[in-house]
């Protein structure tokens, strides 16, 4: 069963498309979503959130369409943004105290234990938090209602290396519990070592949505890793990119 | 919703949008542009508007398990209950102006606006202003609010400009009516403010409805 579909999403800005954009995240699955700075991860996740307006295309969580049943479904995806910071001044205790109140899946359950996994204090400010620990307090909350599907972008920018291995094995353990997750990442290594699934987005094209394997067995030179195939890709429609303008 | 609510109070709010209440008190002092209270109010919830903006509050809200017509409602909402809780301080303050005080020789000798049910229909008005031009126009960006709040400073100024300055005209001296004269006028008055009031709020929270859908985040 698909989790989300994505069908055929275009938005033009003065210097950015994104061209008809279409995927699918099937239920119980790790996807990587690839791609340089700019490529237009964040533009498709705040399509996928309505938080911006697709000039065409449509979005379907759990067989719902996002439009018309926004609230819902909500309910039933966490998002973490990278390191936004919410709120600087406010203890995290007293902006999970509102989170708590706004989700009527609250697991507070879940809450203390990844809290206690994540090592973070409740009596901290984000201004008195690390940029790691900041991403940390935002996959919290996404964890914590029990969201079926995780919506991650940028999740390991900014954490350590232990840190970032912790969490692609956390991913692990809630894809065992039958949560998807879709986490965003220019870190190649991060969708290496733990997703199931990559979709590759270059200059607001998706170029690859494809199971690892198949994607390694398609587009990957002999001895070469993922992170190579993607930089070598990469490379290529950038040259193409440089040759279009010039002609 | 009321998670949203929860939020707006907890979250979002300055603490300078409760303590800016109290200046409602300015309906008592005798000799000062009584309204001038109503606009320190709208300062006070104004902060909450930019603390919001840096704690990116927005955001934060759009991504809770609401409609992006919550979102707006529950701004319109804090910022409605802010100017009630105000508002009721006035009130008193003119109640106890039109009995207690009715014959205090620093009211009666006062050139300016007495503080009776005309000045808080007048409020009303202000409010009104506030909730249309500033909380309507920041939903325009839903981060923008610079323009929106100077037009809305120049435009209560000329209200508490005329209002202040209305009675001394030729004609409208039984707007500065004292104790219970002129009741009936009075209480038209202040009605006129409540029905501007509960309308124009009500067409900008619609049209702040429209405006934050469309916008992108």
């Amino acid at each position: 069963m698909n989790v989300v579909q994505v069908k055929n999403l275009n938005k033009s800005y003065p210097s950015f498309d994104l061209k008809d954009v279409s995927f699918s995240i099937e239920e119980g699955r790790i996807v990587g979503f690839a791609g340089r700075n700019g490529a237009g991860k964040t533009t498709v996740i705040k399509s996928m959130l309505n938080l911006i307006h697709p000039d065409s295309g449509e979005i379907v969580f759990f067989g719902k369409n996002l439009k018309e049943n926004e609230t819902e479904i909500k309910k039933l995806i966490g998002y973490s943004a990278g390191t936004v910071n919410w709120y600087p001044r406010k203890k995290l205790k007293d902006i999970i105290s509102v989170v708590r109140k706004c989700y009527d899946n609250w697991d507070e359950k879940a809450y203390l234990k990844y809290l206690d996994f994540f090592g973070l204090d409740e009596n901290k400010t984000a201004q008195e938090m690390s940029e790691g620990m900041k991403v940390k307090c935002n996959l919290l909350t996404a964890l914590s209602h029990n969201a079926k599907l995780l919506i991650l972008d940028e999740p390991t920018s900014g954490l350590d290396p232990f840190s970032r291995d912790e969490l692609t094995t956390l991913f692990k353990e809630l894809k065992n519990d039958g949560v998807s997750v879709f986490f965003s990442t220019h870190i190649i290594s991060d969708v290496e070592k733990c997703a199931d699934d990559i979709i590759y987005i270059s200059q607001g094209k998706i170029v690859a949505s494809l199971p690892k394997a198949e994607f390694v067995s398609r587009f990957s030179e002999e001895g070469e890793s993922i992170e190579e195939t993607i930089l070598r890709m990469e490379r290529s429609n950038e040259n193409a990119r440089h040759i279009n303008k010039r002609v | 919703m009321q998670g949203i609510l929860i939020k707006e109070f907890k979250l979002s709010a300055s603490i300078l949008s409760y303590l800016f209440i109290a200046f409602g008190l300015m309906f008592f002092i005798p000799g000062y542009p009584v309204l001038c209270g109503v606009f320190f109010v709208t300062l006070g919830i104004f902060q909450s508007f930019q603390s919001a903006r840096e704690s990116n509050d927005i955001l934060f809200s759009a991504l809770l398990p609401f409609s992006k017509r919550s979102v707006v409602k529950g701004k319109y909402i804090f910022v409605c209950i802010i100017e009630l809780c105000s508002l009721i301080v006035m009130s008193i303050a003119v109640i106890l102006r039109m009995s207690v005080f009715l014959n205090a020789q620093v009211y009666r000798a006062n050139a300016l606006m007495n503080a009776n049910f005309f000045a808080l229909g007048i409020a009303f008005v202000i409010f009104a202003l506030f909730n249309s031009v500033f909380v309507g126009g920041f939903f325009k960006t839903a981060y923008r609010f610079a323009r929106p709040f100077v037009t809305y400073i120049i435009l209560s100024f000329l209200i508490v400009g005329i209002a202040e300055a209305l009675h001394h005209f030729p004609g409208f001296e039984n707007l500065n009516s004292f104790g219970t004269d002129n009741l009936p006028l009075q209480l038209i008055l202040l009605a006129g403010g409540i029905s501007f009031y509960c309308v124009v709020t009500f067409v900008s929270y619609k049209k702040s409805c429209e405006r934050f859908e469309k916008i992108d985040l």
